[in-house]
């Protein structure tokens, strides 16, 4: 102890020092060993922990940047998805309104045509109510003539079946009868 | 009225009118009131008026009749009147000339005219009929001033119509 002790302070002779700034051989020796030692604890000991850190932050890192891609996959589907639903519904929208718009036309073409046979139907119909008019009040003027004429021929044989013509008649009858057969 | 029941009142028509030994001439004048009944609404309207009394109704068939029918076929009439049966007096009538007419195997011929024949043309008209349609034949004669003029008639299904109406009706038509 005591051989150490003197050999410490004869190294720690200020006029044994051969530089200002450098170190002395021993402490450089010491120093070295002590940092060798302490180095190498720390790798042996803190090592791993680090490393497994820094693995698992590394794995945290990739596995961050997995999910990122990911959603930044889903988000190009979706929006791809949204660009074609917008592209759909701008194609529904054209065919209904195309749809729409040939209906309308389909409609007023209709509706053109039926006014049309309707504004038809209503010329032929006062075109033959006119006929019928015209016809009944021949056929009313020839059925006055025809009644008039019948009453005015009933009263002249009536006025004109006197007893004798009626003898004449119901003698007539009987010879006609019995000249049937 | 059910036939049945026009059958059994015709049938007792004609064996009280058989009875009385007159069934001809009953059988001629209840056809003419068959006749007169069908014709005269106003009379089917008091002969067949049940809010009538019967009595009243009766009264009535006998002031018509009297003195210008028998008393068989008076005393017949205010029977089916008094009974309730006015309405179907033409019906009962027509059916027992119809089997008075069977008994003699003849069938009724009707003959209407506008004016009454006299008996002598109505035999003379039997005889033409009968020999025209060769069946013995049991005449009608009813008096209708609504043909005007000439005769019709009927025996069985046959009309033979020279009627000056029916001619005026062709007229008519033909206008």
């Amino acid at each position: 102890m005591n051989l150490f002790v003197t050999a410490l302070l004869a190294v720690e002779d200020p006029t044994q020092t051969h530089h200002w700034l450098l170190p002395e051989t021993a402490e450089i020796i010491y120093g070295g060993l002590a940092s060798v030692i302490v180095f190498g604890g720390l790798f042996k000991f803190a090592g791993p922990m680090v490393k497994k850190s820094m693995k698992a932050r590394t794995e945290k890192i990739q596995k961050e940047l997995d999910g990122a891609a990911a959603a930044r996959s889903k988000s190009e589907t979706d929006a791809a998805g949204i660009r074609q639903a917008l592209g759909d519904i701008e194609a529904e929208r054209r065919k209904i309104l195309a749809e729409a718009d040939a209906q309308a036309t389909a409609i007023l073409a209709d509706g053109r045509a039926r006014l049309t046979k309707e504004v038809a139907e209503l010329e032929a119909k006062a075109a033959a109510d006119l006929a019928a008019a015209r016809g009944r009040s021949g056929e009313e003027l020839r059925g006055e003539i025809a009644r008039l004429s019948s009453a005015a021929t009933s009263s002249a044989v009536a006025a004109s079946l006197n007893e004798r013509a009626q003898q004449e008649l119901i003698e007539s009858f009987i010879k006609s009868v019995g000249a049937a057969k | 009225m059910s036939d049945a029941r026009i059958e059994a009142y015709s049938r007792a028509l004609f064996e009280v009118a058989q009875a009385e030994g007159n069934l001809s001439v009953v059988e001629d004048e209840l056809f003419r009131m068959a006749r007169a009944v069908e014709s005269s609404e106003q009379l089917r309207g008091i002969l067949t008026d049940a809010t009538i009394p019967a009595e009243r109704r009766q009264q009535v068939v006998e002031q018509l009749l009297g003195g210008k029918a028998s008393n068989t076929s008076v005393q017949l009439v205010s029977l089916i009147v008094g009974s309730g049966r006015g309405r179907d007096l033409p019906a009962i009538v027509d059916r027992l000339v119809q089997r008075a007419s069977s008994e003699q195997q003849r069938e009724v011929a009707e003959v209407r005219s506008a004016v009454a024949l006299s008996d002598d043309q109505t035999k003379r008209l039997a005889e033409a009929l009968s020999k025209s349609t060769g069946r013995k034949l049991n005449l009608k004669v009813v008096v209708d001033p609504s043909v005007l003029g000439g005769l019709v008639a009927t025996v069985g299904d046959e009309v033979i119509d020279d009627t000056v109406r029916t001619r005026l009706e062709q007229i008519k038509t033909r206008i």
